[in-house]
């Protein structure tokens, strides 16, 4: 008997419900039941709720005995599913541990032909699944799993002890799954707040879309250009960037021209070259885009590359004149989508170029309007054939 | 004593279904390939054939294909996973005359009366 359970597991048990991992721990669990309890074969049912099903997920023990894990399933209509969805367990043994033996006694009882009939179903369950001792894992009125137990190696009926540790151990799973459940929920709707929010940048990257007749499509195209080059660059440098410099990077491409929201439609749809007024307001989007996201604290990283998506690696670019290391990768690399895009698509002032041109001209352009290392990424991109 | 012949590559499965079945007075052979399994066919005769489809060297189909070839009226009961390619390969096993199905994760119960009806009826 492992009275030392609790000690020795509770270290790994603990980390292990914090690392949300379950399944570790009821392998653990099983394990251990079948080497220190000595049992030939010990199991666990857990609940599939997509199907609504029992599945033996763990097992573990002597070949034969042990039901393969994957192998078997109880469904709802099952008479021990039914028996322990309805609580009988609780209402004929007070610890809820359903001893086969014990339940043979009960039969020749007084308890009433309907739960005699479930009961015998249910026995006929256990004896196919090879099992003596049935214990289930409840969280509030669900059963979220059954611990099946094998008989003891040495023949002998399992005593009290031995049945309120299994009862402890089937308390501890019910905690993991849970545990685990709660979790993926809140995942889930982490997942589902970021959707939202790069659905709504989305569709404020279309109203500027709308606005510049000239750039149909630009913002879709330069935010998956610039998440290509990252990618390039994070393979490139053993993984320089972490997700949350993806996630910023998108939500930056995607809005980095929303200052244009300022600017006057005669401005950005004008047909010939700019005048310097003109030019003086087109170059205040940046800023703008900058006033216009501040208030949100969230998305101080990504406003970085919207503020400085026009600064120059020489140090002559807009709104600050930044100079090679000071402007923000998360920028230069909006920067060098923006102008590849720009070169590649038709503009009032003059016709578009080859996607070889366009590489020729930043490549030219590289250590002067941009950062060389972006034009390698995005150079290595064109070779590949992925742009 | 009617026989069955068991085919599947984990052995945790053969063992359990064997001695499944052993229990309840059926001889069981057991095999861990189609490769094995067809030397059994050709030797001996067994009233029903549990044979798993997803198996490494030839899989179970093929393996239908080939005990049909041996033995036309051989009845073969399939065991399939719950992945939709298994699942559609179902038609294919019916077609090369396999006489039924039983997906995995499955219930004892149901594994037990399909198996026991067809051997029975012997």
């Amino acid at each position: 008997m492992a009275i030392d359970y609790k000690k020795e597991l509770e270290g790994a048990a603990k980390s292990m419900i914090l690392v949300h991992e379950p399944h570790a721990l009821i392998k653990i669990i099983v394990r251990m039941i079948v080497h220190k309890v000595k049992v030939d074969h010990a199991g666990i049912l857990l609940h599939d709720k997509d199907r609504d099903t029992y599945v033996l997920t763990v097992s573990r023990g002597t070949a034969g005995l042990k039901i393969p894990a994957g192998f078997a399933r109880m469904d709802a209509d099952n008479p021990l599913i039914r028996f322990f969805r309805q609580h009988l367990d609780q209402k004929f043994f007070h610890d809820g541990a359903v001893i086969y033996e014990k339940t043979r006694k009960l039969l020749s009882g007084d308890i009433g032909s309907d739960a005699k009939e479930l009961l015998k179903g249910a026995m006929y369950q256990m004896e196919m699944f090879g099992a003596s001792v049935c214990i289930p894992s409840y969280f509030k009125e669900d059963l979220l799993g059954i611990l099946l137990l094998g008989r003891k190696n040495n023949d002998k009926k399992f005593g009290q002890k031995e049945i309120d540790f299994f009862i402890a151990l089937a308390s501890d799973v019910t905690m993991a799954i849970r545990n685990a459940q709660l979790f993926k929920e809140l995942e889930l709707e982490l997942r589902e707040k970021q959707n939202l929010f790069i659905q709504t940048s989305i569709a404020l990257a279309a109203a500027i879309d709308a606005k510049d007749h000239y750039t149909h499509g630009h913002t879709a195209r330069v935010t998956s250009l610039s998440l290509e080059i990252a990618k390039k660059l994070s393979a490139n440098n053993k993984n320089m960037f972490d997700d949350k410099f993806f996630e910023h990077l998108h939500i930056a491409a995607l809005l980095h021209d929303i200052g244009k929201i300022g600017t006057p439609e005669s401005i950005l749809n004008k047909g010939g070259s700019l005048n310097d007024e003109e030019k003086k307001k087109m170059q205040e989007h940046p800023v703008l885009g900058t006033a216009i996201l501040q208030p949100i604290k969230e998305l101080e990283e990504a406003i970085l590359g919207v503020k400085y998506h026009h600064e120059r690696y020489d140090g002559s670019g807009y709104p600050e004149g930044l100079k090679g290391s000071q402007i923000p990768l998360i920028a230069s690399i909006i920067s060098a989508a923006d102008s590849f895009d720009a070169m590649t698509t038709d503009r009032p002032y003059r016709r578009r170029l080859s996607r070889e041109e366009a590489i020729k001209e930043i490549t030219q352009a590289s250590g002067k309007q941009f950062d060389p290392q972006v034009v390698s990424a995005l150079l290595e991109l064109f070779q590949e054939n992925k742009i | 004593m009617p026989k069955l012949l068991i085919v599947d590559d984990e052995t945790d499965v053969r063992e359990f279904a064997a001695s499944f079945f052993r229990k309840r007075k059926i001889d069981v052979i057991t095999a861990s390939s189609g490769e094995e399994a067809l030397g059994i066919v050709k030797q001996q005769k067994s009233d029903l054939v549990l044979l798993d489809i997803r198996m490494t060297g030839i899989d179970g189909i093929e393996t239908l294909k080939r005990i049909k070839e041996l033995d036309k009226n051989a009845k073969v009961i399939m065991i399939t996973g719950r992945k939709p390619e298994e699942e559609a390969s179902f038609d294919r096993c019916r077609e090369l005359g396999a006489i039924d199905y039983i997906h995995k994760p499955l219930e004892l119960d149901e594994l037990e009366k399909m198996v026991l009806k067809e051997l029975l009826n012997n």
